[in-house]
């Protein structure tokens, strides 16, 4: 038998072999790989839900026969990754998308617009304004919604009454007096619970105030106003540093302080206040998750001197890359994968209800508002009135731009820099708007 | 001339040589090429092209636009004053750094090269903190240090050395030297072991002859211990300077640069152009700075101190 082999399967044909599998196996980093229409459609998402999409993925398969490699990589490293796979040419036809990235993206090419497929842009009418306005990048649409949210103002219920407050404060200056109160009732050290630690989430606190405070970053024509003392950000900043420096009603440790140990914080009972993503009302009010369980309570946002109850809505989307798109099968394979999770599947927006009930993300499409199962599953931890109309208030980020992550990582030293006493409200909003005219003038 | 020469008055005997035929010096060649083109490949091959890289203003997210803009990149880094800041920073964290492991390092070897009961357990457990991994050693003392419910606050809480807990990390005068000091600790043991091997080479007949000259015991230990420990000092001394200036982990683990610009060193720098930026080119001129510098400061060191060996 083993000479057998021998004859038949000899050193040169090894080598032969090898050689070819070798060529084979080389062969999509050599680009001699052509993406064919038969080959599955490549998903990329972050890995949040992935039961959920995996569930979804399935269903989508066994209705249209057709197959999905889905993939995923963490949020922290997922722009990072995503980047790498462009630039390198790495097979992917549909994949989740960030606000924040879709000008960098889409100006790279790596993204094409939707706008010419009806079956997706159809969706738009059902959609949050806010939400669709984030997918959208010089006049053209990008996608359509996985899941949408915004900052929300969170209260402790049960600390207000023991500090004898009858309602939560409507604006700013009610925080500081209301929390003063609190604190001087023995409370809470610090009554006001905000995360100012340098990582994604910051801009979104920081919008959340700036737009409460009326303000803005930039103006539509992509001026920085951030500097300006007469607009909200000199304002909500100002308010910020007093509340941690002068009323000592926010702590110092701020600046270590991340979204998710934010929530922790407050979910252990040391705060009265907090601004956090409204997703988080969920764990606040599960008694396995939280010490605050059943006292947690979403009010309006509140508003600055010149400000309004407005707040800061991000939105995560999915994309259709231009290499699907260059491909006409490929493309329509993959706008009926989009449609399954970002529109209807089966005459319902399924996804978007599944990972609300789930995993409590929120949605931009309206008429789930209205649906009978979400209304009572949300009423048993929050309130749904409040969760729509404070979702009406929301404002897509002003600074979302190609240059967006070079200016955010200027700008939150800068906001920490005031905040820690290293530099006043005006040279830090002065130094975060030379940085964005700089990288504006750049670009 | 030579003593040899001298002695004898022949000529010095000259090493045996093989011959070597061009068969053998081609086979040899043969035999290492695998392994030479793997280093080509894994090592010199990265190293040019990294610097080809930083002649280039390369930005991923900007794959379209990549123009050769020679040595910009670099005049763009010495201009740009958070790169001084962050120089001032590593070379403080450093300094500090480097200067408390020699100390505590020291210290340990002696009192490890004494026999006592306890000293193989004690010698041990002072690999611990060695044998944790970076990033495992950066979360411990993220916990340590947190403000809320850290060890560092409930242990002074309840010793009454403070009233209320302390934002440690988050004060930006305390963050460089909180850093330094989970980086002490994690670097003293690997420190102190090579002193140890250092104490453990010098010859007890030394110690013997200066207490029959009637030294005692500093003067034994100033002229017989410090001098014998040199090789090793300089050793530990440019191991760890380069592991300071280049130290990356505990800055992204605590601090992530802040607050503000606190903890704002030159690795994080690196890291901020190259992976947040996606600035490879300016990523790549910086990389090749610190490169250049941690060569030089370890070239003058082995020169100021190899001297006297």
């Amino acid at each position: 038998m083993t000479q057998q082999f021998d004859r038949r399967f000899g050193r040169r044909d090894f080598i032969k072999a090898s050689a070819a599998a070798a060529l084979a196996g080389s062969g999509p980093f050599l680009g001699l790989r052509h993406a064919h229409a038969a080959d599955p459609i490549q998903f990329f998402c972050w890995s949040a839900g992935v039961d959920q999409v995996k569930s979804h993925v399935s269903a989508f398969e066994a209705k249209t026969g057709l197959k999905v490699a889905y993939n995923n990589a963490p949020w922290a490293q997922y722009r990072d990754t995503l980047v790498t796979k462009f630039v390198g040419k790495a097979p992917l036809d549909v994949l989740w998308v960030s606000d924040s990235w879709l000008p960098e993206w889409a100006e790279a090419g790596w993204l094409a617009p939707i706008d010419g497929y009806k079956e997706l842009t159809q969706y738009n009418a059902d959609v949050d304004d806010f939400s669709t306005k984030s997918m959208l990048w010089k006049g053209k649409q990008y996608g359509l919604t996985y899941y949408t949210d915004y900052m929300a103002f969170f209260y402790d219920a049960e600390k207000l009454q023991k500090a004898g407050i009858k309602t939560p404060p409507k604006t700013w200056d009610e925080v500081t007096q209301q929390s003063l109160q609190i604190k001087k009732a023995g409370l809470a050290e610090y009554p006001m619970m905000l995360s100012m630690a340098r990582e994604s989430w910051l801009i979104e606190f920081l919008s959340a105030m700036v737009f409460s405070h009326g303000g803005r970053f930039v103006e539509d024509s992509g001026a920085a106003v951030m500097q300006d003392r007469s607009k909200g950000a000199h304002a909500a900043l100002n308010w910020i540093v007093d509340a941690v420096n002068k009323h000592k009603i926010v702590s110092p440790a701020c600046v270590e302080i991340g979204e998710l140990n934010g929530l922790k914080a407050f979910s252990s009972g040391n705060h009265a206040f907090a601004l956090l993503g409204r997703y988080r009302v969920r764990t606040l009010n599960d008694p396995k998750q939280s010490q605050i369980a059943g006292r947690v309570k979403q009010g309006l946002m509140p508003a600055g001197p010149k400000g309004s109850n407005a707040t800061v809505g991000w939105n995560r989307f999915y994309g259709l890359t231009t290499q699907a798109a260059a491909n006409k099968e490929k493309a329509v394979n993959a706008v009926k994968l989009i449609e399954w999770f970002g529109g209807k599947a089966e005459g319902k927006y399924a996804f978007q209800k599944l990972m609300f009930m789930d995993v409590g993300s929120g949605f931009a499409v309206k008429p789930l508002f209205k649906d009978q199962e979400i209304i009572k599953a949300y009423q048993s931890y929050s309130d749904m009135a409040m969760y729509e109309k404070q979702q009406a208030l929301a404002k897509k980020k002003d600074v979302v731009s190609p240059w967006f992550g070079e200016w955010d990582e200027a700008n939150g030293t800068a906001w920490q820099a005031a905040i820690v006493g290293k530099s006043s409200v005006d040279d830090a909003l002065k130094r975060s708007a030379d940085t964005w005219n700089k990288l504006r003038k750049q670009a | 001339m030579s003593a040899l020469q001298g002695t004898a008055g022949l000529p010095p005997p000259r090493a045996f040589r093989a011959p070597v035929s061009r068969y053998d010096q081609t086979s040899a060649l043969w035999l290492l090429a695998p392994m030479l083109l793997v280093l080509l490949v894994v090592a010199v091959f990265p190293v040019l092209y990294s610097f080809w890289t930083s002649l280039y203003d390369l930005k991923l997210t900007r794959p379209h636009r990549v123009p050769f803009v020679w040595f910009d990149n670099y005049l763009v880094i010495f201009q740009d004053p958070l790169f001084w800041s962050s120089v001032w920073r590593t070379a403080s964290f450093s300094a500090v750094s480097v200067a408390a492991i020699m100390v505590i390092a020291l210290l340990m070897a002696l009192l490890l090269n004494e026999e006592f009961r306890g000293r193989r357990f004690l010698s041990a457990m002072l690999l611990v903190p060695w044998a944790i991994p970076y990033v495992a050693n950066g979360l411990m003392w993220k916990w340590i240090y947190d403000s809320g419910y850290g060890a560092l606050n409930g242990a002074l809480f309840q010793l009454d050395f403070i009233d209320k807990y302390m934002v440690w990390l988050g004060d930006s005068h305390k963050t460089l030297p909180l850093i330094a000091n989970a980086f002490v600790w994690k670097e003293v043991p690997l420190a102190a072991i090579l002193l140890l091997v250092g104490l453990k080479s010098i010859p007890a007949d030394l110690y013997s002859a200066a207490r029959v000259d009637g030294a005692n015991v500093w003067r034994r230990f100033a002229h017989i211990t410090l001098p014998s420990l040199r090789p090793a000092f300089m050793l530990v001394a440019i191991y760890e300077t380069m592991m300071a200036i280049r130290h990356f982990d505990l800055f992204f683990i605590l601090t992530e640069g802040g607050p503000a610009e606190a903890s704002h060193v030159l690795a994080w720098h690196v890291y901020v152009e190259t992976f947040r930026k996606l600035s490879f080119g300016t990523g790549s001129a910086l990389a090749y700075i610190i490169a250049l510098v941690t060569f030089l400061l370890a070239f003058s060191l082995i020169r100021a101190l190899g001297r006297r060996l």
